[in-house]
C-alpha cells in the first residue's frame, strides 16, 4: 500500500500558514531532520499512511495535475496558470484564508489616457499601427494573461516572460506593461504603475486542492476522509460560538435564535435544562442579548475546538469526484 | 522497406504546375509566429528553447517559414513559386498534435486577379487528386470592404479600428454599434480618460501634445515605456473623435451594415454591390472591376459560378491578408471544417522585412480532414 501524499509549500510565509492550518486541525506537520528533509509526516499517521512532500508552490500545482500528489496547498493563481484544464484535473477542497493576492494588469501611471482594458485594447492597436511592433507585456502568468487578454479582445501584444522583479520591466524598457501578483499594490506604486479599473484577472488565495488524476485507493480515500473530517470540524467550530443559557421556553427561544441569527440547537431543547446553541460567531453577542430578552439571567459564550457532524462537507464532494 | 507515399500524386501535380517542393526547418523561432499571428497562437504551439535561450517552436504553419526562407534566399523580388507537403504541429483539443498539410505559395506575380484564379484552380486540382469530388467554395474580398470603408470619409481612427476587425463579424458588429448615436453608452464616459479626451477635443495636435506634456510635468508623472506625451495626446484626440456621434457616423454605420449583409451567388452579388454603391454614393468601380475580373479568370478555368458562394463579411483576422480569400469545404463532410484555406497576403513579405512590395497568394490543404 502506498501512502496518501500531501504536497505543501517548503518556504516562507505560505509554509508557516500551512503548518498552522494543519496544526489547528490537530494534525501537526512533522519534518524529521529539519528543513533539509523533503519528506515529512502528518499528525499521528505512520509514514506508510500519509506522507508530506515539501515543494515550491508552483511545483505543487504541477504535481497535482500530474497525479503525483493526492492533496496539496497552493494558490489559485498557480492552479489556473500551471494546469491546462483545472476543471477536470483538480478539485478545490477549501480556501484557506491566507496567501491572499490579486493577479492584475498594471500600466505606467503616466498613461493618463488609459484606465480600462478597453483603453488598453485601443492603445495596443494604435501602438502596433504606429510603431509596427506589438506592445510587450512582462509576466510569469503567461496562460492567465493570454486568456484574459483574449476575453477583452486584445490581440496586438507580445508576452515577455519574466521570472522575477516583473514590476521593474517598464522602467527598464523591456516591456510596456505588466501582469503580476500584488497584495497591497505598494510595489506597483513604487514602480510608477497603476492597476486598470477592470484589470483584476484573479483574486487568489491559498487553497487545499485535490488531484483528480491521482490514483485513489480505498485506503488513501480513507485517510483523506479522516484528515478532511478534522479540518471541516475545526472550520465549522471556528465559525460558531457555543452559547448556554437557562430560559423558560427553550423551544420558542431556539426557534427565534434560528430565524434571526441562524443558530441551531444541536442537542435539542428540554424544559428545565440549559439551552445550548451553536451560533454563527459574528452574531454571538446579538444572540446573547436575545436570550436575555427571553428571560435568561445568565448567558455564557465559549469558543469551540471541533464540531463533527454526520455529513462531511469537504470530503463528500471529493469522494463523489474520485469515487467513480 | 519504404512505405508508399500517399501524397505522391499531389507532389507530382505541384511539381508539374511549376511549384517546386520546399521543406523549411521544423524548428523555427517562435517570435516569427507570435509577431505575425499574435499571442493567441502561443497556446497552440509546441515550444522549446535552445542553449542560448532563444525560444523555438515546431512549425505550426508552412506559409510563414516558406516566405521567410524566400527572403533569406537573396532574390526577394524575383517571382517565385513553392509547394510543400509535410507535418505541422499544433496543440489541439481533439486530434493529434502533428498532422499533414500541403499547399503552395506564389510570390511576386503582378497579374493579381489571374494569380488568384490560378491559385484557386490549383487547389481544386489538388483536391481532385485526393478524391474530393464535392467541393464547396466560399469566397470573400477584403479589398472591397476596404474600398467601402475608405469611401465613407470617417475619422482615421474609425477607419483603422473597423479595418482591423474585418473577418471577425461579432466584434465588427459591436464596433459598428458603437459608432451610432447612443452607442457610446458601452464605454464608461465618466472615466478620467474620457473626461480628458473631451477637454482636449478640437485642439490642434501640437497644442494637445503640449497640454499633455505640461499635465505630466505638473503631476510629476514620468513618461516611460514606449509611449511619449505626443502618443498619449494623439490617442486622446482620437478618443474625442470616437466619442463624437453625428448624422455622418450614423449613416456610415448604416452603409457598413448594409454592405456586410450582401452574400450569395458572386455574379448576382456584383450587381447588388453596384446598386448599393449607387444608392449610397460610393465609387467602388476599381474594386468591383478587380472582383469581376477575378470571377472571369476563375470561369476561364472551367470552374462554374454555381460552385462559388460570396460573402461580403468573409475575411481573415490575420492582418497580412489583403484581398481575395477562399475556403473550401467538402459538401458531404461539412462538419470536418474547411479542407482548404487560401487567399492573397500582400502584406506578409513586408511584415517579414522585405523592402519591396511583393504580392503573394497561396493555399493550404488540411490533409487530415480528407
Amino acid at each position: 500500500m502506498t501512502a496518501l501524499t500531501i504536497a505543501i509549500p517548503s518556504k516562507g510565509r505560505l509554509q508557516d500558514n500551512t503548518h498552522d492550518f494543519f496544526a489547528r486541525a490537530g494534525l501537526p506537520v512533522r519534518q524529521p531532520g529539519g528543513a533539509r528533509n523533503y519528506r515529512g509526516r502528518l499528525g499521528r499517521f505512520e509514514a506508510s499512511q500519509v506522507e508530506i512532500a515539501f515543494l515550491s508552490a508552483s511545483e505543487i500545482a504541477r504535481e497535482l495535475a500530474n497525479g503525483q500528489a493526492h492533496l496539496g496547498v497552493t494558490g489559485l493563481d498557480l492552479v489556473h496558470e500551471t494546469i491546462a484544464d483545472p476543471e477536470t484535473s483538480v478539485h478545490t477542497v477549501t480556501p484557506l484564508g491566507f496567501g491572499f493576492a490579486d493577479v492584475v494588469v498594471a500600466v505606467p501611471d503616466a498613461w493618463i489616457d488609459v484606465s480600462t482594458m478597453a483603453d488598453l485594447a485601443d492603445v495596443a492597436a494604435h501602438f502596433r499601427a504606429r510603431k509596427g511592433e506589438r506592445l510587450r507585456v512582462a509576466t510569469k502568468y503567461v496562460t492567465l494573461t493570454r486568456r484574459f487578454f483574449a476575453e477583452h479582445g486584445i490581440s496586438d501584444y507580445r508576452i515577455v516572460e519574466s521570472a522575477g522583479a516583473t514590476e521593474g520591466a517598464p522602467a527598464a524598457g523591456t516591456a510596456e506593461l505588466i501582469v503580476d501578483i500584488t497584495t497591497t499594490g505598494s510595489t506597483l506604486v513604487a514602480n510608477n504603475l497603476k492597476i486598470l479599473d477592470d484589470g483584476v484577472i484573479l483574486k487568489s488565495q491559498a487553497n487545499l486542492v485535490a488531484s483528480l488524476s491521482a490514483d485513489w485507493s480505498t485506503e488513501q480515500l480513507g485517510f483523506a476522509r479522516i484528515i478532511l473530517d478534522r479540518i471541516a470540524a475545526e472550520e465549522r467550530a471556528r465559525g460558531f460560538r457555543e452559547i448556554r443559557a437557562l430560559v423558560a421556553a427553550p423551544e420558542l427561544t431556539a426557534r427565534a435564535a434560528g430565524e434571526q441569527f441562524g443558530a441551531i440547537a444541536p442537542f435539542g431543547t428540554q424544559v428545565g435544562q440549559p439551552l445550548l446553541l451553536h451560533c454563527p460567531a459574528a452574531s454571538a453577542a446579538d444572540c446573547a442579548t436575545l436570550l436575555r430578552d427571553h428571560g435568561a439571567p445568565h448567558v455564557s459564550v465559549t469558543t469551540l475546538d471541533y464540531v463533527f457532524g454526520t455529513s462531511n462537507p469537504l470530503y463528500d464532494p471529493l469522494a463523489e469526484k474520485v469515487g467513480s | 522497406m519504404t512505405l508508399p507515399d500517399p501524397y505522391a500524386s499531389l507532389r507530382d501535380l505541384f511539381q508539374a504546375e511549376g511549384f517546386p517542393a520546399m521543406e523549411p526547418e521544423i524548428l523555427q523561432p517562435s517570435r516569427l509566429f507570435l509577431d505575425l499571428i499574435g499571442e493567441d497562437i502561443r497556446g497552440r504551439m509546441y515550444l522549446t528553447s535552445d542553449r542560448a535561450g532563444e525560444e523555438l517552436c515546431l512549425r505550426p504553419d508552412y506559409t510563414i517559414p516558406v516566405c521567410r526562407a524566400h527572403l533569406d534566399g537573396g532574390a526577394p523580388e524575383t517571382p517565385a513559386r513553392y509547394s510543400y507537403c509535410g507535418k505541422v504541429f499544433r496543440q489541439r483539443q481533439d486530434g493529434a498534435g502533428e498532422f499533414m498539410q500541403a499547399g503552395v505559395e506564389c510570390l511576386g506575380r503582378a497579374d493579381l486577379e489571374a494569380a488568384d484564379a490560378d491559385t484557386l484552380a490549383l487547389s481544386l486540382s489538388a483536391l481532385d487528386t485526393l478524391g474530393v469530388t464535392d467541393p464547396r467554395i466560399h469566397i470573400g474580398d477584403e479589398a472591397l470592404f476596404r474600398a467601402v470603408l475608405g469611401g465613407l470619409n470617417l475619422p482615421a481612427v474609425w477607419e483603422r479600428r473597423l479595418g482591423d476587425l474585418f473577418g471577425e463579424r461579432d466584434r465588427l458588429d459591436a464596433a459598428i454599434r458603437a459608432m451610432r448615436s447612443g452607442g457610446a453608452a458601452e464605454r464608461d464616459d465618466t472615466s478620467s480618460a474620457a473626461t480628458l479626451a473631451r477637454a482636449l477635443e478640437g485642439l490642434a495636435p501640437d497644442t494637445a501634445q503640449s497640454a499633455v506634456a505640461e499635465l505630466l510635468r505638473l503631476t510629476g508623472l514620468k513618461p516611460i515605456a514606449g509611449r511619449s506625451a505626443s502618443d498619449i495626446a494623439e490617442r486622446l484626440l482620437e478618443q474625442a473623435a470616437l466619442a463624437r456621434h453625428d448624422p455622418e457616423t450614423d449613416r456610415a454605420a448604416d452603409v457598413l451594415t448594409r454592405y456586410l449583409a450582401i452574400a450569395g451567388d458572386p455574379r448576382a452579388s456584383v450587381k447588388t454591390i453596384e446598386v448599393f454603391a449607387k444608392d449610397v454614393g460610393l465609387d467602388l468601380t476599381q474594386a468591383l472591376a478587380s472582383f469581376s475580373g477575378r470571377l472571369d479568370a476563375i470561369a476561364a478555368h472551367g470552374i462554374s459560378d454555381a460552385s462559388l458562394t460570396f460573402a461580403a463579411d468573409f475575411g481573415r483576422r490575420l492582418d497580412y491578408y489583403t484581398g481575395f480569400v477562399f475556403e473550401i469545404h467538402s459538401a458531404s463532410r461539412e462538419t470536418a471544417g474547411q479542407i482548404v484555406g487560401g487567399g492573397r497576403y500582400d502584406r506578409l513579405l513586408a511584415l517579414l522585412g522585405a523592402t519591396a512590395h511583393i504580392p503573394a497568394t497561396g493555399f493550404s490543404i488540411w490533409l487530415d480532414r480528407i
